[in-house]
């Protein structure tokens, strides 16, 4: 057999047998081709970007004020009729006007409604009563306004709270004892919606008074979200309130995510007693009260009184909400360090950093990832839940959690003060938490290539 | 992977629904036997007409009954069911007798004569010793009664507070068992309406000391001379007040026996007691009107007797010591606005003075005797007041104002509200202090405030109570206002015998809390509130107890 020098040649080139008939993906590439296939979380993602648009953009598109209290329309629920007749400038009254049985004096507006009445027979003084239902034959009259108890006053001039819609106001007799009797007389009211001039310009509705006139008509202020108790704009409070969330969520997980990765790959790279102490400090920190600290930082921090509690809580939860990443990277490190690839790198005479940096921390950026999405909605709790109970932001600063507190008070009657800013806590927590589930399936290496 | 579920898979789900059916049904089923075992602690409902008992609730617990000492509102009305002192109110806020059946007010002193017939629930008879015990002892500084003021009336009180006399030196003795006689420091036309207050009450010595030092503190603890009598205190859940069989009139107590079944704070579950039919009365905050009016019910309203305020501080170094600085806060500000339209409580009247509408004058109420300057709402004329103070302090800018509130909801809408008036009509910055009710008041005695959100309530009937509160010498004068003039004029208001000039002393206070800016006034606290239509008789009061069943009865007739 003899051999020729062509056939020492290297063998050319790869042979096209295996060939490769898509495009090579990097790690991030492949899992977002995953994510993406994931609906439920690539929504959760939309929404997130949404959440930032609103947070970000919101105030520069919606220039409403969020501290402004617009007190013509309080707890005012979304979508109400906001016409409203300009009439002249509120003068006080005397009870001046026509003698006859219950009527209304002038204009029932929601400026005021005037009442006059003779005193009924056998009275010893009057009761007056608003009601928005008719008296009916359990002479239920409604929320008492106002009582006197002699005939002297017969007049009397209602301004609590009138919104445009029917009233059935009554005049009680008062007994002999001061009491109630069934003695009565009722009238219908239809009051009107009204504003002046000088309140139409407060409001920042017109330019000055001579662009309307008495007997005009104007639109009130927009609130597409409704106002809260005090006529704030819910809309301009939401985005406010976001904010506070989301940067405390953001802001905070990304700190002590960082730190905790840092921490956890030190200890688990070095191993051996450095390990064993920073564990054990981590279990130490572990233990520390998270509220109690959180007080203990907003005194040190010298916070007074009416001044953003926002600063001690971040701080609080950068240096108290670490360790559960460091564990979990130290426990990934550990694995990693004794991975086979690891080991030949090794023998190939990597050095340190380029261990760290090339093998170890990629492969943990996983893990670490997941974590900050699943803490993002925690730190959006603890944030809500601490300005829930008071510990947060300062007033008319508001909060996602401060304004459900408020909300509470006046869930039955005007439920949209607790519904939205609860509805995007919900929401906000609910997406974080899909999206971290998403891109834990789409950057578990062992799920690679299986979808 | 949207995977099709198996036929195994969807056996396994049916498992689980199974097994979620299941765990529910016995969640509902505990949660049932909770609510049985809590509701049998309470039977009867709002109103037995059967066994002639009632079921109500407290707001809170009192934190003990040693009348010496009790200070809150709850205290007050369980004190006011289960004791009785020399005088006491009838049904319509009138003085009436208790222990003493009559008496006499000089200028130098005053006079009572004790009932035969008065006795405590250990079947003793009450003497004017007890009295002379239990007045020596509020004045005993050992006793440290946050309110010993209230009896410095009486001859060296003061000084024995301080711990400059020695208690017997107190100007008070029984002569016999059934004469007391008072001396005074000073003329004090209104002795009378005092001794109806708690710390006036009576205390039986040998009882006293038999307790150990737990006076007050249970029910057994006491011993009561009221025309009820404490059978039960389960501390902070339930109290039992029967009729007391021993007591010397029949003019009121007519319900035997008053449950009170329910401590609670939150006016939504003391609603929803009323509407299950649990209690007999309850308290209705503006959000639940709509749905009272809904259910048809009979709404009714009093006056609290408490007056509300932003109290300023005059201390050095508070801008609001400025007069300028506290006239532009009152000017920029109304009052009518804030309660019709952010308060919406029809029960509230929006507040001009320091005198509430219905204390009583010489004759007819003091108010349209001395009618008060009508508030002036005027933002232009704050601002000018604003610039004045500005140029007087020599300030390029006014720094951040400190709000002090309570951190209760109304509290909270009070502080921002002003908030909000106060940087749109004069630009100022406000930072709101919210702290627990006993904080704020430490805050206060430390004057940590420029502006605080307080409110006074009367103690006893008469125009006093409100008139001294800005003397220089009055502890509760917090924001601590001095001003000579003041002072002879609560002087003269404390001593003068013509009820016309001594009046005169009142309108002039009124006025000058006006004119100084002591306090910026903002409403006057009403209750609106729904009683049982079977309950007859209940009163909510202005002076003394909140609630007042000891004038109510059962009206089986009525239905509801």
């Amino acid at each position: 057999m003899s051999y020729g020098a062509a056939d020492f040649l290297p063998v050319s080139g790869q042979r096209d047998v295996h060939g490769i008939s898509r495009p090579s993906l990097s790690y991030l590439q492949d899992a977002w081709l995953r994510l993406k296939a994931n609906r439920r979380a690539l929504a959760s993602l939309y929404l997130v970007l949404g959440l930032l648009f609103f947070t970000i953009a919101g105030p520069w598109i919606w220039r409403v004020d969020s501290a402004v209290q617009d007190l013509d329309q309080i707890s005012q629920p979304p979508g109400v009729d906001r016409a409203a007749l300009i009439v002249p400038d509120y003068q006080s009254w005397d009870g001046a006007g026509e003698a006859g049985p219950l009527h209304v004096v002038g204009d029932a507006t929601s400026q005021s409604v005037r009442l006059k009445w003779d005193a009924l027979p056998g009275a010893n003084g009057h009761r007056v009563y608003r009601n928005i239902f008719p008296v009916g034959p359990e002479l239920a009259y409604g929320m008492p306004l106002a009582e006197f108890f002699d005939n002297t006053i017969l007049y009397h001039e209602d301004r609590l709270d009138l919104r445009p819609g029917r009233y059935f106001y009554s005049v009680v007799a008062l007994g002999e004892d001061g009491a109630v009797t069934a003695n009565y007389e009722s009238l219908t009211v239809d009051v009107r919606r009204v504003t002046t001039l000088a309140e139409a310009v407060d409001r920042g509705l017109i330019e000055n008074e001579d662009q309307l006139a008495v007997g005009d008509s104007i639109e009130l202020q927009l609130h597409p979200l409704g106002t809260d108790y005090l006529g704030r704009d819910m809309l301009a409070r939401l985005m406010a309130g976001a904010r506070v969330s989301l940067f405390i969520g953001i802001v905070a997980p990304a700190l002590f995510v960082l730190f905790g990765v840092v921490f956890g790959a030190a200890a688990g790279f070095v191993g051996g007693r450095v390990d064993q102490f920073m564990m054990r400090f981590a279990d130490f920190v572990v233990a520390l009260p998270f509220l109690l600290f959180m007080i203990l930082f907003k005194i040190a921090f010298g916070i007074g009184p009416g001044e953003s509690g926002v600063m001690p809580m971040l701080v609080a939860m950068v240096v108290l909400l670490w360790p559960a990443t460091a564990r979990l990277v130290r426990g990934q490190i550990l694995q990693l360090r004794e991975a086979a690839y690891v080991q030949a790198s090794q023998l190939l005479g990597a050095r340190t950093n380029y261990l760290v940096l090339r093998h170890m921390l990629p492969n943990t950026l996983g893990v670490v990832l997941v974590t900050l999405t699943f803490e993002i909605p925690k730190a959006i709790f603890v944030e809500a839940f601490l300005s829930f109970i008071g510990m947060g932001v300062a007033p008319p600063t508001p909060s996602w959690g401060s304004m459900s507190n408020e909300g509470i008070a006046t869930m039955l009657t005007t439920p949209h003060e607790l519904i939205f800013p609860a509805l995007f806590i919900s929401i906000t927590v609910l997406a974080f938490n899909l999206l971290g589930d998403g891109l834990r399936d789409a950057l578990d290496a062992r799920m690679r290539n299986a979808g | 992977m949207n995977a099709q579920p198996s036929r195994t898979n969807f056996s396994a789900l049916r498992q689980l629904a199974l097994y979620v059916v299941f765990g529910l049904a016995a969640v509902v089923w505990l949660l049932g036997l909770a609510a049985n075992s809590t509701g049998s602690a309470v039977t009867g409902g709002a109103i037995d007409a059967e066994n002639d008992a009632i079921t109500i609730a407290l707001r809170t617990e009192p934190p003990q009954l040693d009348y010496g000492r009790a200070t809150d509102s709850s205290s007050l009305t369980v004190l006011f069911h289960t004791m009785e002192g020399l005088l006491t109110y009838d049904d319509e806020m009138a003085l009436i007798p208790g222990v003493a059946e009559r008496w006499e007010i000089r200028e130098d002193g005053a006079t009572f004569w004790l009932r035969e017939d008065a006795r405590w629930s250990n079947g003793e008879p009450v003497t004017a010793h007890d009295f002379v015990f239990a007045w020596r002892r509020v004045q005993d500084p050992a006793t440290a009664s946050a309110y010993a003021f209230i009896m410095y009336p009486v001859k060296n009180a003061e000084a024995i507070n301080r711990g400059d006399l020695p208690r017997e030196t107190l100007g008070v003795r029984a002569v016999g068992d059934r004469i007391l006689e008072v001396e005074f420091e000073q003329p004090t036309p209104y002795f009378d309406k005092l001794v109806a207050f708690v710390t006036f009450y009576p205390i039986n010595e040998a009882f006293f000391e038999s307790t150990g030092g737990r006076f007050g503190a249970d029910a057994d603890m006491l011993l009561y001379n009221g025309p009820y009598l404490m059978t039960e205190w389960v501390h902070s859940a339930s109290m039992r007040w029967e009729r007391n069989p021993d007591y010397w009139g029949d003019h009121k107590g007519f319900i035997d026996t008053i449950n009170v079944g329910y401590i609670t704070q939150d006016v939504n579950s003391r609603l929803n007691l009323f509407k299950d039919g649990q209690i007999a009365d309850t308290q209705l905050v503006p959000q639940m009107l709509g749905e009272a009016m809904e259910r048809r019910w009979q709404i009714d309203r009093s006056m609290d007797g408490t007056v509300f305020f932003l109290q300023l501080n005059f201390r050095d170094g508070h801008v609001t010591a400025n007069k300028n600085f506290r006239k532009a806060l009152l000017l920029a500000q109304d009052p009518v606005e804030f309660v019709y339209k952010a308060l919406k409580e029809p029960s509230y009247m929006p507040a001009v003075s320091l005198f509430p509408y219905w204390i009583r004058g010489a004759e007819d109420y003091f108010r349209q005797e001395h009618p008060p300057i009508p508030h002036e709402y005027n933002v232009a004329k704050a601002r000018e007041h604003l610039e004045l103070a500005r140029r007087e302090l020599g300030l390029e800018e006014f720094p951040p104002i400190h709000l002090l509130a309570d951190d209760s909801p109304l509290g909270s809408i009070s502080a921002e509200y002003f908030q909000a008036v106060y940087a749109r009509n004069l630009g100022l910055e406000m930072r709101i202090d919210k702290q627990i009710f006993k904080q704020r008041l430490a805050k206060m005695d430390a004057g940590e405030f420029d502006i605080v959100v307080s409110g006074w309530g009367p103690d006893y009937d008469d125009a006093l109570t409100f008139g001294d509160l800005f003397s220089s010498w009055n502890l509760n004068n917090r924001g601590r206002y001095t001003s000579p003039e003041m002072d002879a004029l609560v002087r003269i208001a404390q001593s003068e015998l013509d009820p016309v000039r001594r009046m005169e002393a009142f309108a002039q206070i009124q006025d000058l809390v006006q004119e100084d800016v002591v306090i910026v006034p903002m409403y006057e606290r009403g209750w609106s509130f729904v009683v049982d239509p079977r309950l007859k008789g209940f009163k909510r009061r202005a002076v003394g107890p909140e609630v007042d069943y000891t004038y109510a009865w059962i009206d089986e007739q009525a239905a509801d």
